[in-house]
């Protein structure tokens, strides 16, 4: 394309006009539109809706009972029969194609071949009752050959050499259990590392953490008099949800609507699993002719979906005597489990921020993602990030030591700052805005770093204290992996109030709300205003996924742009009834008047009014396509993502080294997400990452056993942190503003959990003087850490 | 089945009668938070519930009778943890318990019954019984039996209870003044947590020298709660001191303890922590019963 | 009531219970299955949608109410259980149109995510008001201790809980919603 595209015209206008602007409703504290009807317990979350339908019927998934398996036969004669069973369904029912992987067509909706994970679906039984259902699923037979399973990423490769190892494939369809292969080559390796002062190696290792949202999957399924499907499901992906319904009905994409409701949480997890439990509840509707509910049980969905992607790691960093980093060699192997799930994208945004938020003169990176017999790895909130950066900062901390240094002053000297080259050969500018080195100054003040770093060494006895650091940067929205574009469509209804319709979700980040400010900003209409409506795919426009943390700097730009022109036509219409200029016209809902003369005012519903009798619209489509990316894929060169959010963590512990317990007393973190668009949304996303990636620093892994099948599936063998597990959280926010974003705003989602596991493991090894290479750092793996300590 | 009816006893004898007609396809339930969540898993199957939550006003009680402390079986852990009878230091360990059972809505109805007759090593409420050197009273339509806790338990979920038995009351003596208690479990987080090991500690002090000691585990190497005896009889006499404590802990535990290894924790850490938190529950025994 | 006595044949059919107890105020009389929990019996049968699962095992506390005066799981309760009790879930705590105020105090600190915790969170942390009201910090994290909140408000619920408690001791139970901040 020749000419720029309008759209970022309009961005970039917009943000220069508000960059010094006092803000009415952006950056404030406000309420969501939507918290009246939950503090009530109105709210209706997916299976909420079972009460509307009389004649539901209920799915029940009948699972494996090996994690890997050929299938001989199956016989679902006797289930059946059985009272109260409408069907049983199997793949060779399925109307159109098996399958329901998110990026990779590897992972079919029920078995047929063979079974690879111990979720792997074998058959549907649809009932009137979901324990009749229960009951005749324990009446299938299959004949399986039980095959040999793989629960050992480095069984499958080397960690070293990166090769793959014979084994038993997973996937023997593809002749190869290597997924993706990603890579950085930067400089001159060999010289860097022989040239090197110092060198520091390691092997680090993070487990599969779960999501474990409170709301479980659930999806119910409409069979409509047109043959279409209208399901109702719990998804952050109404749109790839709506392809893989219909990819597995057999239907266009205008036969099948998603409608999403209130979702309770998503971290990630629900942008793949609803693919499976939307098409399990459609095929069930579509094949009944009823209604159908397929909601998991908490125990299921722990099995059932994917998870974070366990990493082994091994890394060298060299530096020059002075602290400079000179390079950076790393092996990742990342554990996919049994299918590709948002696998080909996770080591794709691990390898970008492989050598964390720093100048890299020299980089050889490799990270490879392999398929096992273990659950299926996919998105969790970092996606691929969290795990490097806790490698990255355990190794600048064994650096630091090293060398003799100070943590924060050997970052300080790394740091990216305006000017400087990513790993990647980016150039960071003004533009990007680059504000890690202002939240670690403030991060290092308010936690009182320096003195505490030296007082908390000195300290003996049975408790000890830590304090560490640890920095990230994370790119924002999706890079390479696809198309990047989000759109929002503004509906000024003919009362003055105000539509919001967009295909991204909310379940419970709220940045949804977001948009609805930064277009009640721009109007100059107060957010109480606004509504914003369900996602639907038949009314609501396509926003991409909301994931990546891109909901608000991609949707926010398309409300920009949407908000932008409705202001335009509002002030032309504003001008013809006060008689003062367009640029001139106020909006200060319910007042409207001309600034250079208050007196010439008239009310907003007015204008609104007015607009519809002069046959000017007042809906407005607004769309944002993201500055394309770019990657090298053979050296990893080029601009990855169109900017990145900074932060630094500081984390403060206690460890009781009789038991191994860590007590985290106050996490101090400071982020730079460019302009904060919604207050109170930033400050819960701070807290709520911060105590998720507490969890996985200290007590989050899912287990296998050797036959694949996870020893802790329910929520008092997989711990995730309770009230009394919080410790003081405090947010402090930076303000390098993106000027090719909304108003400057940057993405969040992720980066509120990146690296606050990093800065706690970096707290307890400063506390007990050893290494933590790790995660989840239990009272076990510090009690083994101190003896073998004492033993050296 | 996943379905199931329940039968509603009009009262204890009513209950027996069920047992008897309808033998092992009839199932108790009290609280419902261990049998529930087994019947989920898969665990255990059963035709019929008997509820005997109807028995409420017969079986739950905490009262002194004759010199002994008696519970009922359906008495709530929150019942339990307010009853002004224990609510001086000799019963602490018994709060100890309480306070740190699951979570405040599973102890408004979890039951002392249900957690000994439930025979898991985790049944905080049972170890604690065992510092007690509590017994265990059931009952059927032949009569009443009357079960030290300390012989209750065969396997993990496996007691010599009957199957047509109910389990009616526990009782033991009242402790002396100068008795006090503990219970402390660790877990990988600070919130509520299984607990990787648990002890309860019961001692009687005479000034600083320990005259009897209760010491009671999740596991001393079999799958359900018992005492530690040999530690017991290694510590009777001694003065409470650290270094005495440290010392017996140290060299003795380790010889009657067997621990261990699961996806949770390794036999070693077990043994360890064990040893860790059995100091402290002792020496904090020794502080309450001087009052600090 | 399941009469005991009852031929065996009678075990297979699994037949209907009437259950009368009141809810919210209001008597009401179900027919329930004997297998059937209380949480299913007052989502489908009663609409009272407020009480969630979230695990189906009493390790989550999405699904709590206030039965006789107790704060207990309702997933863990079977149905022939309620006779003759009273029961509070969120849809009856405070009068139509108004908030109560833990519900008052949780919007004004800003505490809503996802909102799928919330019900069991306000039975629970009304619940600890009732009996105590003016607890500390470590009383309310120990009441609150079995609520899971994924998302991360707890630290927004001890600040809530705090909040509501100053609102009671000023006299102020009940709000209008146009009171709440915005």
């Amino acid at each position: 394309m020749s000419t720029i595209p309008e759209y970022y015209k309009i961005v970039e206008e917009v943000f220069e006009k508000y960059k010094d602007k006092e803000f009415l409703f952006v950056g404030r504290h406000t309420q969501r539109w939507d918290s009246i009807e939950k503090i009530k317990g109105r709210a209706l979350f997916t299976a909420d809706f079972t009460r509307l339908y009389s004649n539901l019927v209920y799915v029940h998934s009948v699972r494996t009972k090996y994690a890997h398996a050929r299938i001989k036969s199956i016989d679902v004669s006797e289930a059946s029969k059985y009272p109260g069973v409408l069907r049983v369904i199997t793949a060779k029912d399925i109307p159109g194609i098996n399958d329901v992987g998110y990026v990779i067509p590897d992972q079919p909706l029920i078995a047929d071949r063979k079974v690879r994970y111990i979720g792997d679906i074998v058959a549907l039984v649809v009932a009137e009752n979901p324990l009749v259902a229960r009951e005749a699923g324990e009446l299938i037979s299959v004949e399986y050959e039980p095959l040999p399973v793989i629960t050992n990423p480095l069984d499958v490769v080397d960690l070293m050499t990166l090769k793959e190892k014979p084994h038993t494939l997973v996937h023997d369809e593809r002749g190869s259990d290597i997924l993706v292969h990603y890579k950085i080559r930067r400089g001159d390796i060999e010289k860097a590392m022989r040239e090197a002062d110092v060198k520091v190696e390691g092997v680090y290792k993070t487990p599969f953490q779960e999501h474990a949202y409170m709301e479980p999957e659930a999806s119910i399924a409409i069979p409509e008099p047109d043959g279409s499907v209208t399901v109702i499901a719990s998804t952050q992906c109404p749109f790839d949800v709506r392809k893989a319904v219909a990819k597995v009905l057999g239907l266009t994409l205008n036969k099948v609507r998603i409608v999403v409701p209130a979702v309770g949480g998503g971290f990630g997890g629900k942008e793949d699993v609803a693919n499976e439990v939307a098409a399990k509840a459609a095929l069930a509707a579509v094949l009944t002719g009823r209604p159908a509910l397929a909601v998991h049980t908490r125990e299921e969905s722990i099995i059932g979906h994917s998870k974070r992607h366990p990493m082994i790691a091994w890394y060298r960093h060299a530096a020059k005597k002075d602290g400079t980093l000179v390079a950076v060699e790393a092996n990742v192997v990342m554990d996919g489990g049994a299918y590709a799930s948002l696998g080909p994208f996770v080591p794709w945004r691990a390898t970008v921020h492989a050598t964390g938020p720093y100048k890299v003169q020299s980089a050889r990176v490799d990270v490879v993602r392999v398929y096992t017999n273990n659950v299926y790895a996919g998105a969790f909130r970092g996606f691929g990030n969290p795990q490097v950066i806790f490698a990255v900062e355990r190794q600048m901390d064994l650096l630091a030591e090293e060398l003799g240094m100070d943590p924060v002053e050997l970052r300080l000297k790394n740091i990216l700052r305006v000017g400087d080259e990513t790993v990647h050969g980016q150039k960071l500018t003004e533009e990007h805005g680059v504000g890690l080195e202002e939240a670690v100054m403030k991060a290092v003040e308010a936690s009182n770093w320096f003195e505490l770093r030296r007082r908390y060494s000195e300290i003996t006895g049975p408790v000890r204290k830590g304090i560490g650091i640890a920095l990230f940067y994370h790119g924002n929205s999706i890079g390479v992996e696809g198309a990047d574009y989000s759109s929002v469509t503004l509906i000024i209804n003919r009362d003055g109030s105000v539509s919001i319709r967009t295909g991204l979700t909310e379940f419970g980040q709220g940045s949804t709300w977001g948009l609805a400010l930064i277009a009640a900003e721009i109007l100059g209409v107060p957010p109480s205003y606004f509504k914003i409506e369900n996602p639907d795919t038949s009314a609501t426009p396509d926003a991409g996924p909301t994931v990546a943390s891109r909901a608000t700097v991609m949707g926010g730009a398309a409300t920009v742009v949407a908000a932008y022109k409705l202001r335009k036509r509002l002030n032309e219409v504003a001008s013809h009834i006060l008689g003062c200029d367009p640029d001139d016209v106020v909006i200060r809902a319910p007042d409207v008047y001309c600034s250079s003369d208050p007196s010439r005012r008239t009310r907003w519903a007015d204008v609104v009014e007015q607009s519809f009798w002069l046959g000017v619209p007042l809906q407005e489509f607004g769309y944002y396509r993201a500055p394309r990316a770019l990657w090298d894929e053979e050296t990893g060169q080029g601009a990855p993502y169109i900017t990145y959010t900074f932060g630094a963590i500081v984390a403060d512990v206690d460890v009781d080294i009789e038991t191994g317990l860590v007590k985290v007393n106050k996490i101090f973190t400071a982020y730079d997400i460019g302009k904060v668009i919604n207050r109170m949304g930033a400050e819960l996303n701070a807290e709520g990452g911060a105590i998720q990636a507490l969890g996985y620093a200290l007590m989050e892994e899912i287990i296998h056993d050797k036959e694949g099948r996870v020893s802790n599936p329910n929520l008092s063998t997989y711990y995730v942190p309770t009230i009394k597990d919080v410790p003081e959280i405090i947010p402090l926010w930076v303000e390098a503003k993106y000027r090719k974003g909304p108003l400057g705003a940057k993405g969040f989602g992720e980066p509120s959990f990146n690296a606050v596991a990093a800065a706690i493991a970096n707290a307890v090894a400063h506390a007990i003087r050893a290494n933590v290479t790790e995660l989840p750092i239990t009272p076990e793996r510090v009690y083994m850490l101190l003896k073998n300590k004492q033993k050296t | 089945m996943f379905r199931f009816d329940v039968y509603v006893p009009k009262d204890l004898r009513d209950a027996l009668e069920a047992f008897k007609i309808y033998g092992e396809e009839l199932v108790p339930i009290a609280g419902g938070t261990d049998l529930l969540v087994l019947y989920r898993q898969g665990m255990v199957r059963f035709k019929a519930l008997l509820d005997l939550w109807s028995l409420r006003s017969e079986l739950s009680y905490v009262k002194l009778e004759g010199g002994l402390v008696k519970i009922g079986a359906l008495t709530t852990i929150d019942e339990l943890s307010s009853s002004e009878l224990l609510k001086d230091k000799r019963f602490a360990g018994l709060r100890d318990a309480c306070k740190t059972f699951a979570s405040p809505f599973i102890r408004s109805v979890a039951t002392v019954g249900g957690n000994v007759g439930a025979a898991h090593p985790l049944s905080d409420i049972a170890i604690t019984l065992l510092t007690y050197d509590a017994s265990v009273k059931v009952r059927s339509l032949e009569g009443e039996r009357v079960i030290p806790l300390k012989s209750f338990f065969l396997d993990k979920r496996k007691t010599v209870k009957r199957p047509d038995e109910l389990i009616t009351e526990v009782f033991f003596s009242e402790p002396p003044n100068n008795a006090s208690s503990a219970f402390i479990k660790l877990d990988r987080k600070v919130g509520h947590g299984m607990g990787y090991v648990a002890v309860g500690v019961y001692a009687e002090l005479d000034g600083d020298v320990i005259k009897d000691v209760r010491i009671a585990f999740d596991s001393m190497g079999r799958a359900f709660p018992e005492r530690a005896l040999m530690t017991e009889n290694a510590l009777r006499g001694m003065e409470l001191s650290e270094r005495n404590v440290d010392k017996v802990v140290r060299e003795v535990l380790p010889k009657e303890m067997g621990r261990i290894s699961d996806y949770r924790a390794s036999a070693e850490y077990r043994l360890y922590l064990s040893q860790v938190l059995l100091k402290r529950a002792l020496l904090g025994v020794g502080r309450r019963v001087r009052g600090e | 009531m399941s009469e005991v006595g009852a031929s065996r044949a009678s075990w297979n059919t699994y037949r209907d219970v009437e259950v009368s107890f009141k809810v919210n105020g209001k008597e009401v009389r179900v027919r329930v299955k004997p297998y059937e929990r209380l949480l299913d019996v007052l989502r489908n049968k009663l609409g009272l949608l407020s009480v969630k699962e979230g695990c189906g095992r009493g390790e989550c506390g999405s699904c709590v109410v206030i039965m006789n005066g107790k704060l207990i799981p309702t997933c863990l309760t079977l149905a022939v259980r309620a006779e003759g009790s009273e029961i509070l879930t969120l849809e009856g705590i405070a009068p139509e149109g108004k908030l109560h105020a833990i519900q008052k105090a949780l919007l004004d600190t800003y505490s809503m995510q996802c909102g799928f915790c919330f019900p069991g969170v306000i039975m629970a942390s009304k619940y600890l008001l009732d009996k105590n009201p003016d607890p500390t910090e470590d009383e309310i994290r120990d009441a609150l201790d079995g609520n899971i909140c994924r998302c991360g408000s707890y630290l927004r619920f001890i600040k809530a809980v705090k909040l509501a408690s100053k609102y009671i001791k000023e006299g102020k139970v009940f709000f209008d919603e146009s009171e709440v901040l915005r």
